[in-house]
């Protein structure tokens, strides 16, 4: 560490400091904690503003419809009659059968990963799972329209109707686009995010619990079972749930293929809504009471959405305090059942000869076990690396000459291209990409400052009530669906029905929020990895507590920050749903900030749903090519500079 | 009498460091070896090439034979020679989410011990031998976790006593444990000795003097000299050996 500039600051204590510095010092650590609480208490608000503004929204429709509106069926805009029952069962539907189908294949990715996997594969294993979780909504969406939904409509979906006679939940014509795919399009989605959380459960078991299994020789699938799942149990049904949350939030992938029909879902194969998918379709064109019924829509979704943070939370907490107490194994053990111990003696008893003997046997079967656990694993591994590396390959085949024609960065999108014309021009995503920079780089000047200190005061002076509580708001904030943000900044910024008030500045405030979290999350997490003892080492040699702070504690986790503030970028870029109706849309370079703006990733969203008569499919999926090529490069980056930490511990 | 177990031409990596050369020692059965020497000397990395725990290090590699009742050990297969030869870490690590019955008891299911009564036959056994049995006989529903530091650290030694393994391995048994512990789990170990083949890794040089009957002493993962314990403490036969055991460097 280097020593601080000033030679009268670093003067040990016990020579004294002049009156007026220790002053001067003293009011510099009050300044800086001042400056923390405020930045963190800013969150507070964010949560609070986001609320009041949902809440302010929908309050007419809470007031025409009551409680009514949560059994009502109806989506009636001249006659003015809502109720979410549809969007509310859609929701459910589609995120339980992602979880049911995501669940399974996600924990054996992570076990493959962070277990099973020969050691030189984990660490590839891993860097596939997090750009799995990386890849942006938009693009899975726009993946499911082309590949996914053919295949349903023209494959699965007649099959499963004949098989099972196109009775109860597989009724209906095979559309392709209905509960199922968005059913299966979520569970896509969510496998890499759950496993990357599992297996960071996983991996945060201590290695000599791991050796203590196979200490006493177990297999490597037995070790797993008896040391690792149990005390990596809270972190695994922790990632579950935050699954849960992802596909109950997900907007853009499940609005491009629902089918967008307010019903309430009589199959699988029934065209249906949810909450957020709706939201995205009806907004920009709904005013007066419509407005606010999807504002009180958009209530009901954070309601939920927190409603299930808390809940994990509770569990957790609690699971984790009982196993402290005292949590029993297994009932009846107190004092052995039997009786028949006659201590003494150290002669093997009898019976134990023949389990020796059948030792050799027993661990055929055990090592059967082992293969057959393997085997799932694998399979598991297999199922989920199908639609990764379909869309990969998709965006690749589709997108690839785009991506190396140099005048695809610096052109505008074409104009429409008539059905007659010979060739149609691809044009390129210059526009799009200037929007996008414009906008992350607005949103990054003031959210990674920010959530730098929030992460600073959470992690260095927060009490441990308020600290408690502000976590709570911080993860509650990572876990409001990103539309949530969209219509929260809408309300907050831009006045009812006059949507050319959408601009560059609204789009980058609506990212701010999104990365504000994030980035006050990861700077704590990257902070709390640093022992005490580094604090403490600083503290006794003089050191002010703001600056071993900002110098020893910060400078000991660098690239644990960098991470962060990278992945926090990442989600900014990728990010549709809440760029969407803030920044609104434009296919021409910016020159204004208080004016539309296009970006990347809400262009493909348009190419597919607004500009759908023109030929944007080689520019989409150019930037959808684009994309998946920032968030591998990104990914790389934070893993490079995690493996660069984990080496400098010797870990 | 022949070894228990044979080393010879031994040689270990960590990810391309070389931690241990051309080691070559005999353990004997119903006997305490004592591995000595100063702290990064292989001591560690020796014991665990015993039981083959070093090959789960990512990056290590291993050359050489080891061969225990005269079979080489890397033939076999790992499970089974974890079975025969148990391990007992520095830190105590018992698993945390099982209970005292069901940390002892973990081997012998594994084993494929099913039956109530032998389970609390071999778990009561198990812990009378490692010498906690009235301590924890009311607790043997508590999570392992919840035992003292020493108890911990004997509940571990009674999880690997429960499976019977033939040679024990203990890497620095007490050094996590206070005076009084370490007093009970050295008298364990006296007693044990008579039974097993110990291979106690020890920085404690008065330990290694009282508890073994032969000691290594290992020196930048060579090592220099072994042989019976009171031999090697009082006429050691190589300068580097005095000097250590007579405290003038470590
Ligand atoms: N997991 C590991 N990775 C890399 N090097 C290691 C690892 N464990 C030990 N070493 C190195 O191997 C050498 C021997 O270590 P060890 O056997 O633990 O010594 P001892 O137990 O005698 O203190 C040391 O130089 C140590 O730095
Ligand atoms: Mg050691």
């Amino acid at each position: 560490m280097d020593p601080p500039a000033g030679t009268e600051t670093s003067a040990p204590a016990s020579r004294g400091l002049t009156r007026r510095r220790a002053r001067l010092l003293r009011w510099a650590g009050a300044a800086f904690r001042s400056v923390t609480t405020v930045v963190a208490l800013g969150l507070v608000a964010l949560l609070a503003g986001l609320v009041v503004f949902l809440l302010r929204g929908a309050e007419p429709s809470i007031v025409r419809f009551g409680p009514g509106f949560l059994s009502g069926t109806a989506w009636d805009v001249p006659q003015g009659i809502f109720g979410a029952l549809p969007p509310l069962e859609g929701t459910l539907i589609t995120s339980g059968l992602a979880l049911l189908l995501a669940v399974p294949i996600a924990l054996g990715v992570a076990l493959f990963a962070s277990e099973m996997a020969p050691r030189w594969l984990r660490g590839p294993v891993g860097y596939v799972i997090d750009l799995g979780a990386a890849v942006p909504s938009v693009v899975y969406g726009f993946w499911a329209i082309v590949v996914l939904v053919p295949f349903l409509s023209g494959t699965i979906e007649p099959g499963v109707a004949r098989l099972t006679g196109g009775v109860g939940p597989f009724a209906g014509p095979p559309r392709g686009t209905d509960l199922l795919a968005a059913g299966l399009i979520l569970a896509i989605m969510i496998v890499p995010t759950i496993a990357a959380l599992a297996r960071e459960a996983l991996r945060s078991v201590p290695r000599d619990l791991r050796e203590a299994a196979l200490g006493v020789g177990a297999t490597r699938w037995e070790a797993t079972r008896l040391a690792v799942l149990g005390p990596a149990a809270p972190g695994l049904v922790g990632a579950v749930i935050l699954g849960f949350a992802r596909a109950i939030g997900e907007t853009i992938a499940v609005a491009l293929v629902i089918g967008n029909e307010y019903q309430l879902p009589s199959s699988l194969f029934s065209r249906g809504v949810t909450i957020p998918s709706w939201i995205v379709n009806a907004f920009s064109e709904s005013y007066g009471i419509t407005l606010s019924s999807l504002y009180e829509l958009a209530a009901l979704l954070l309601v939920v959405s927190v409603a299930i943070n808390l809940g994990a939370r509770l569990l957790i907490g609690r699971w984790e305090r009982r196993r402290g107490r005292g949590h029993r194994w297994r009932r009846g053990t107190s004092g052995l059942a039997t009786g028949t111990t006659a201590p003494g003696s150290g002669a093997p008893r009898p019976w134990f000869a023949a389990v020796i003997a059948a030792r050799a046997r027993r661990l055929r079967r055990r090592r059967v076990v082992q293969a057959l656990v393997l085997a799932l694993v694998v399979g598991a591994v297999a199922l989920a690396a199908w639609p990764l590396a379909s869309v990969i390959g998709t965006a690749v085949a589709n997108g690839g000459r785009a991506v190396v024609t140099p005048s695809f960065y610096t052109s505008e999108p074409p104009p429409p291209c008539g059905i007659g014309q010979a060739v149609c021009p691809v044009g390129g995503i210059g526009p799009e990409i200037q929007g996008t920079f414009i906008m992350v780089g607005l949103a990054a000047a003031v959210a990674l400052p920010a959530g730098l200190l929030a992460g600073i005061y959470l992690a260095e002076y927060a009490r441990r009530r308020v600290g408690t509580l502000m976590g709570l708001v911080v993860d509650v904030l990572l876990g409001v669906p990103t539309i949530l943000i969209g219509v929260f900044v809408f309300s907050a910024f831009l006045t009812y029905d006059r949507l050319d008030d959408q601009s560059a500045f609204a789009g980058a405030a609506a990212l701010a929020v999104l990365m504000l979290p994030i980035v006050a999350k990861s700077t704590e997490l990257a902070l709390r990895t640093v022992p005490e003892t580094v604090r403490e080492g600083a503290l006794a040699l003089g050191f002010p507590r703001h600056r071993v702070t900002l110098r020893v504690v910060l400078g000991s986790c660098r690239s644990a920050l960098v991470t962060g503030l990278l992945l926090a970028i990442m989600r900014a870029a990728g990010e549709t749903a809440a760029v969407l109706f803030t920044a609104g849309s434009s296919v021409y370079w910016a020159t204004n900030l208080r004016t539309p703006i296009g970006a990347i990733a809400p262009f493909i969203y348009d190419a597919l749903t607004v500009y759908t008569s023109s030929n944007y499919g080689v520019a989409a999926w150019g930037a959808a090519l684009v994309l998946l090529l920032m968030m591998a490069a990104v990914t790389l980056a934070a893993r490079l500079a995690v493996r660069r930490t984990d080496a400098q511990r010797g870990t | 009498m022949a070894p228990k177990l044979e080393v010879r031409d031994l040689n270990a990596w960590y990810a391309g460091r070389q931690a241990l050369y051309d080691v070559a020692v005999d353990l004997e059965d119903r006997a305490a070896t004592a591995v000595i020497g100063p702290s990064g000397c292989g001591k560690s990395t020796f014991l665990r090439c015993l039981n083959r725990l070093h090959e789960e290090v990512p990056g290590a590699r291993v050359s050489g034979s080891i061969r225990m009742d005269g079979s080489d050990l890397a033939r076999e297969h790992v499970v089974s020679v974890r079975c025969r030869v148990g391990m007992v870490f520095q830190k105590p690590n018992p698993f945390p989410n099982l209970s005292v019955f069901e940390n002892v008891a973990a081997g012998l299911r594994l084993l494929g011990v099913r039956r109530r009564d032998e389970l609390d036959q071999g778990v009561a056994d198990a812990l009378v031998h490692a010498g906690l049995w009235e301590e924890v006989e009311q607790q043997l529903d508590a999570p392992g976790t919840s035992l003292s530091g020493g108890q911990q650290q004997r509940l571990c030694i009674a999880r690997a006593l429960a499976v019977r393994p033939e040679v024990l391995l203990l890497d620095e048994p007490c050094s996590a444990l206070d005076p009084i512990a370490t007093a009970k789990v050295e008298s364990l170990l006296a007693r044990l000795k008579r039974e097993y083949c110990l291979v106690v890794v020890t920085h404690n040089l008065a330990q290694a003097r009282r508890i073994s009957d032969r000691t290594a002493f290992f020196y930048l993962g060579k090592v220099v000299e072994v042989g019976a314990t009171e031999e090697l403490f009082t006429r050691p036969a190589e300068k580097l050996t005095e000097n250590y055991v007579n405290g003038r460097f470590g």
